[in-house]
């Protein structure tokens, strides 16, 4: 077990940072807080796929001179997800902050527990 | 290759150019172009419908020029193209009866958004209907939240952007949890999509290799399936978002995108873990036990919610509850049952929902119950709409809600073990629902002495009346000629594996 | 066949049309639209009754080829008819009574479609069937009870409401069990459930038998679940109280025969604890009701928990499962019903012509009221069990079988507490009687007013009252009718 870790240490930082992410966005009460929980989350995800598809001594799957060996490159696959993956997280976090900024103007702060203590106050 | 055969893809397609399309257009147009759109689906899933049925057989459409382990796919099956003509029905009923509403509630300016989001959204629920990749999957799940998440927020008020707040957070946590789910998935069986992962998978298993990780994969993505689609207790923002959004909105929320999550799940229980593997696993007892909390849990906070939209939506939790309780059955009953009640809920649900709000007009805007009382008699139709709505979901025969649960009933007696649990927990929430349906089917038909609020006329909401119509006929059809359907489901659930 | 159909689904389709229709508002078009729909469904039920034979007829599926199917045997026929008189006395006497309350058409209009739906209860061919049609029943007859939307009246309809969706999910619990163990769900007699699964799961098959005659018990008020009748019935109209409780209470009776002598089987319960307890629920029944009913001041309710006892001398006589006893069964289904519907109609006259609802009020009131207060007088007659009666003729039948069946125990207990009960029930229904003929000195005579209601008052509950004597003078052909039943199904 602990040597597995050893040799995998990447996708363990990978899983750490998940929880991490995942932590601060489900427990943190200050938007923006919970924003950066979010991109550390995806960025983990990002992470473990990029270490999964990374084999040690090739190169990046884009062909120049004329190498066509398999042989030479890391598995494509992963580092396409990654790319989409990343198209997703920053039109979710775009639209995060956006809200974030709707609220603030709103109410004035961050915290989404007492927006939540004012709404209830204001009995809309 | 039949011409029948590209009708999904284009569904799917229509939908996306719609949405762009209408980005540039006034509020009228683009509220035509997005009937025109809503009819041209049912058209083409009921021509889909009809040709899986007609060969017997689920047939893969390759997308792009990659064959089978690289490129992307859609395949369209018996449950598949029927989940879109249902979806796209109800979608359409939904629009309908809230167009009235969309007007008072949304700024003149903004009307096209809303139905820019509603393309967008058909259009990531039909390729969540349809998709036979896993990664894909993932991408239209997060179009479906960001289009959700805009459905909730078109009103703008605190509530709701707190509320689309809430719900954003809860749908990245559940997503989140997705997308590792499936890179892991991906990790263990080097495809992603769900015919070749599910080859692989049974090889691991047979093999016994790699238990923990693939038990892990699982528990993610059911959990993050089940976050995203508000199962008891990750149902904190719903109440809100349902509660205080435009009424096509809470409808088309409750009834077709938590389903859209829902759907997905059964699909990847089936066509990429594989029946047998995900009901070895542990997984399904817990999505049983949450089931089986959500329905009480659920119609106990209903029955103190004192504002009726509010009820109907923690009615919501409960059902998603019932659903996850057949899904946790671990039979192919069960499973069958679920499915019908995915059906029977979005069908009755959005109906609650629509005529909830021809009795909340008709009470001066207030939903509180108080002054509920009589509104049944200002809006005639509406009152019997929601009669009816209450019926089938405290589940009293005639209406769909008596099969769904004659259905989970009859699964749980398969089950040794978990029959008494659930025909327990069944029979506490019928009473529940009972309760608090009926409390509010006498209170609008309790008469009031001084007419305080002015009622309204058939002839300024026809199109709310047609509506509702549509939805109790759809209602007592699934009430009533439930045996086709339920052959279906069997059949398209045989053709998942 | 199509008359089967044509007699559930005309009486329901004719009250809805009454509902959604503008001119019925209307009195006199009301009426005669009314009228017409009761002839009607007479005709097209002695049709359904006469041609149909012994076939079945499946309207469609349910879920897991579950039919709906109506099949039409002995038990359907005496239960139908016995529906379709009392039911159309009580509408003939509504013409008048209803008069004095308002939203005449939603109450005939629920009427009719109680009907439909009764007719279909006494048609149904299966458990499932019968449990659709079930709760309609609860659901369509809540609007009668409900129907002059007093407070008092919408608490007593959510609580017959609440009630009944106990029970009938109750029914329901057992039902899926029945499928699964059962050869089938269709009412044969002498039971359906296999030997095989009989000797397997005998124990939980009799928990559930429990279940669900507890759970039909409640339509028929049967202890513990029967705290919503006395509460229902007497808030609704007065024809629709003898309605309910003459008739709608009885298609839990029905329930319970269809349970025990259909689905079940004679041989799988007999000598078991579930019959033992069902003897002591439906005995302790008996005795509560009668001296509940005995302390009770206003007269309808003093009749609805007359009602509670009665029902439940049906259902001993069903519990003990012997031939005699079980015929004494279904002919006190028979007297009963006409009692009772007699007895409520009486009580409805004096309110309708007097106001005077309890029976301390009731003093002289045979000498305003002299020929309804007789048929009163006979009803309760019958209903005490005095020869020749048609409730003596029953409750003979019931204490004689109940003595030769030889369970121990119940052989003479059963009889003692129907004589007690019988006793109590003169208690309370006598004073009625004895101070309305004779009011005693202090009597104002010259205050004296004749109040005979109108024609169409007197004349149903003329009818009923004949009916429960004829059932006493001229037993013969129904006790053979009987006899052949039993012979079936026990």
């Amino acid at each position: 077990m602990g040597a597995n870790l050893f040799t995998n240490y990447g996708e363990a930082v990978a899983i750490i940072l998940f929880g991490i992410g995942f932590g601060n966005l489900l427990l943190q009460s200050n938007l923006i807080k919970k924003i950066i929980g979010l991109n550390i989350m995806d960025t983990a995800i990002y992470l473990f796929l990029a270490e999964k598809g990374y084999i040690s001594g090739r190169v990046a799957p884009i062909i120049v001179d004329g190498v066509q060996d398999m042989e030479k490159y890391i598995n494509p696959i992963p580092s396409g997800l990654v790319l989409t993956g990343i198209v997703v997280s920053v039109s979710v976090s775009a639209l995060m902050l956006s809200i974030t900024i709707r609220l603030y103007r709103r109410y004035q702060t961050l915290d989404l527990d007492e927006i939540s203590l004012r709404l209830k106050k204001e009995g809309l | 290759m039949d011409f029948v055969q590209n009708f999904p893809a284009v569904s799917i397609l229509i939908c996306l150019f719609a949405g762009i399309i209408s980005s540039g257009l006034r509020g009228r147009a683009a509220r035509y172009i997005n009937t025109v759109l809503i009819l041209t689906v049912i058209f083409l899933s009921f021509c889909t419908l009809g040709y899986v049925l007609d060969t017997g057989e689920a047939y893969v459409y390759v997308m792009g020029k990659f064959p089978a382990p690289w490129g992307n796919e859609i395949r369209a099956g018996v449950l598949e193209a029927f989940m879109a003509l249902f979806f796209s029905i109800i979608m359409l009923f939904s629009m309908w009866g809230g167009i009235k509403k969309l007007g008072d509630e949304v700024e003149d300016g903004k009307v096209f958004l809303y139905y820019v989001l509603n393309d967008l959204l058909l259009s990531s629920l039909l390729a969540l209907v349809y998709t036979n990749d896993l990664f894909t999957a993932y991408v239209f799940v997060e179009i479906n939240t960001i289009a959700a998440c805009g459905l909730i927020m078109i009103r703008q008020n605190g509530r709701t952007i707190e509320a689309a707040a809430r719900y954003m957070i809860m749908s990245l946590l559940g997503s989140g949890l997705l997308l590792m789910g499936i890179c892991m998935l991906y990790d263990l069986t080097g495809h992603l999509l769900m015919s070749n992962i599910r080859g692989q998978v049974e090889i691991l298993f047979a093999s016994g290799n790699y238990r923990i990780p693939l038990l892990v994969t699982i528990a993610l993505m059911s959990v993050g399936l089940a976050i995203k689609s508000a199962l008891f207790p990750f149902h904190a923002w719903l109440p809100d978002a349902y509660g205080y959004s435009t009424v096509s909105s809470a409808a088309i929320l409750s009834s077709l995108v938590s389903k859209g999550y829902i759907f997905l799940l059964i699909k990847i229980i089936y066509r990429v873990i594989g029946f047998d593997i995900f009901y070895n696993s542990r997984i399904i007892n817990i999505l049983f036990v949450f089931g089986l909390m959500g329905m009480i849990f659920g119609s106990l906070s209903a029955i103190k919610e004192n504002d009726v939209r509010r009820m109907i939506a923690f009615s919501s939790v409960a059902q998603i509850g019932y659903i996850y309780m057949g899904i946790g059955m671990g039979t192919q009953a069960g499973m069958a049952a679920s499915v019908f009640h995915v059906l029977s809920h979005a069908a009755t649900k959005s109906l609650l929902f629509i005529a909830a709000i021809g009795l909340t007009d008709v009470s001066g805007g207030s939903r509180q119950f108080i002054e509920l009382t009589g509104a049944a008699y200002r809006n005639k139709w509406a009152g019997v709409a929601f009669t009816v709505g209450s019926l089938s979901m405290v589940g009293v025969p005639l209406f769909s809600g008596f099969i769904s649960k004659l259905l989970f009933a009859q699964a749980a007696v398969q089950n040794n073990v978990k029959m008494l649990p659930a025909l327990i927990v069944l029979g506490i929430s019928t009473v529940l629902n009972a309760i608090y349906f009926m409390k509010t089917v006498i209170r609008i038909y309790t008469p009031v002495e001084e007419r305080s609020y002015e009622g309204v006329k058939f002839g300024d909401m026809k199109l709310y009346v047609v509506t509702l119509v549509g939805f109790i006929v759809l209602n007592i059809f699934l009430g009533v000629s439930s045996q086709p359907i339920v052959d279906l489901i069997g059949q398209g659930l045989a053709m998942f594996s | 066949m199509h008359y089967i159909i044509l007699s559930i689904f005309f009486p329901v389709l004719f009250g809805v049309f009454l509902l959604v229709r503008k001119e019925m508002e209307h009195r006199k078009n009301l009426l005669i639209a009314v009228s017409i729909a009761f002839i009607i469904s007479a005709l097209l039920t002695i049709l359904a009754l006469c041609l149909s034979g012994n076939g079945m007829f499946t309207l469609f599926n349910l879920a897991g080829r579950l039919p709906v199917l109506f099949k039409i045997d002995e038990i359907s026929i005496i239960f139908a008819s016995m529906t379709l008189i009392i039911y159309i006395c009580a509408g003939v006497y509504s013409f008048v009574y209803m008069k004095h309350e308002e939203k005449e058409k939603r109450y005939y209009g629920f009427y009719l479609i109680v009907l439909g739906i009764l007719i279909a209860l006494c048609f149904a061919g299966n458990l499932i069937t019968f449990y659709f049609f079930y709760e309609l029943l609860t659901i369509s007859s809540v609007p009668l009870v409900m129907h002059n939307r007093s407070r008092e009246a919408i608490m007593a309809g959510l609580k017959y409401l609440f009630y009944s969706l106990c029970g009938a999910y109750m029914v329901l619990f057992g039902l899926y069990f029945v499928e699964r163990y059962g050869n089938t769900l269709t009412f044969s007699a002498g039971g359906v459930i296999s030997a095989s699964a009989a000797a397997e799961h005998g124990e939980i098959l009799l928990v559930l038998a429990m279940l669900m005659l507890i759970g039909f018990g409640v339509k028929a008020g049967m202890f513990p679940m029967h705290a919503w009748l006395p509460t229902a019935h007497p808030v609704a109209p007065a024809p629709a109280s003898a309605v309910l409780s003459a008739v709608i209470v009885k298609a839990g009776v029905l329930a319970i025969v269809r349970v025990i002598y259909y689905i079940y089987g004679v041989s799988f319960l007999r000598g078991t604890w579930v019959q033992t307890a069902f003897m002591v629920l439906s005995l302790t029944t008996v005795f509560m009701g009668s001296m509940l009913a005995y302390r009770e001041p206003v007269l309808k309710k003093r009749l609805a928990y007359s009602t509670v006892s009665q029902l439940s001398y049906i259902l001993f006589g069903l519990a003990v499962m012997d031939a005699g006893s079980v015929a004494g069964g279904l002919l006190h289904v028979l007297s009963h019903g006409f009692i009772k519907a007699a007895l409520f109609l009486c009580a409805g006259a004096v309110i309708y012509m007097t106001g005077k609802t309890r029976v301390d009020q009731l003093k002289g009131i045979g000498k305003e009221m002299p020929f309804i207060m007789w048929c009163f007088t006979i009803a309760s007659l019958g209903l005490i069990g005095i020869p020749p009666t048609g409730g003596f003729l029953s409750k003979w039948y019931l204490a004689e079988g109940a003595l030769s069946s030889g369970i121990c125990g119940f052989s003479w207990i059963g009889p003692v507490v129907l004589l007690i009960s019988a006793l109590l029930t003169a208690g309370y229904l006598l004073p009625v009687v004895i101070q309305g003929f004779f009011p005693g000195e202090d009597y104002d005579y010259g205050a004296l007013q004749k109040k005979e209601p109108p024609l169409f008052m007197t004349i149903p509950v003329l009818i009923l009252t004949v009916l429960s004597v004829l059932i006493g003078l001229f037993p013969e052909w129904l006790l053979n009718y009987l006899s052949q039943i039993i012979e079936k199904i026990i």
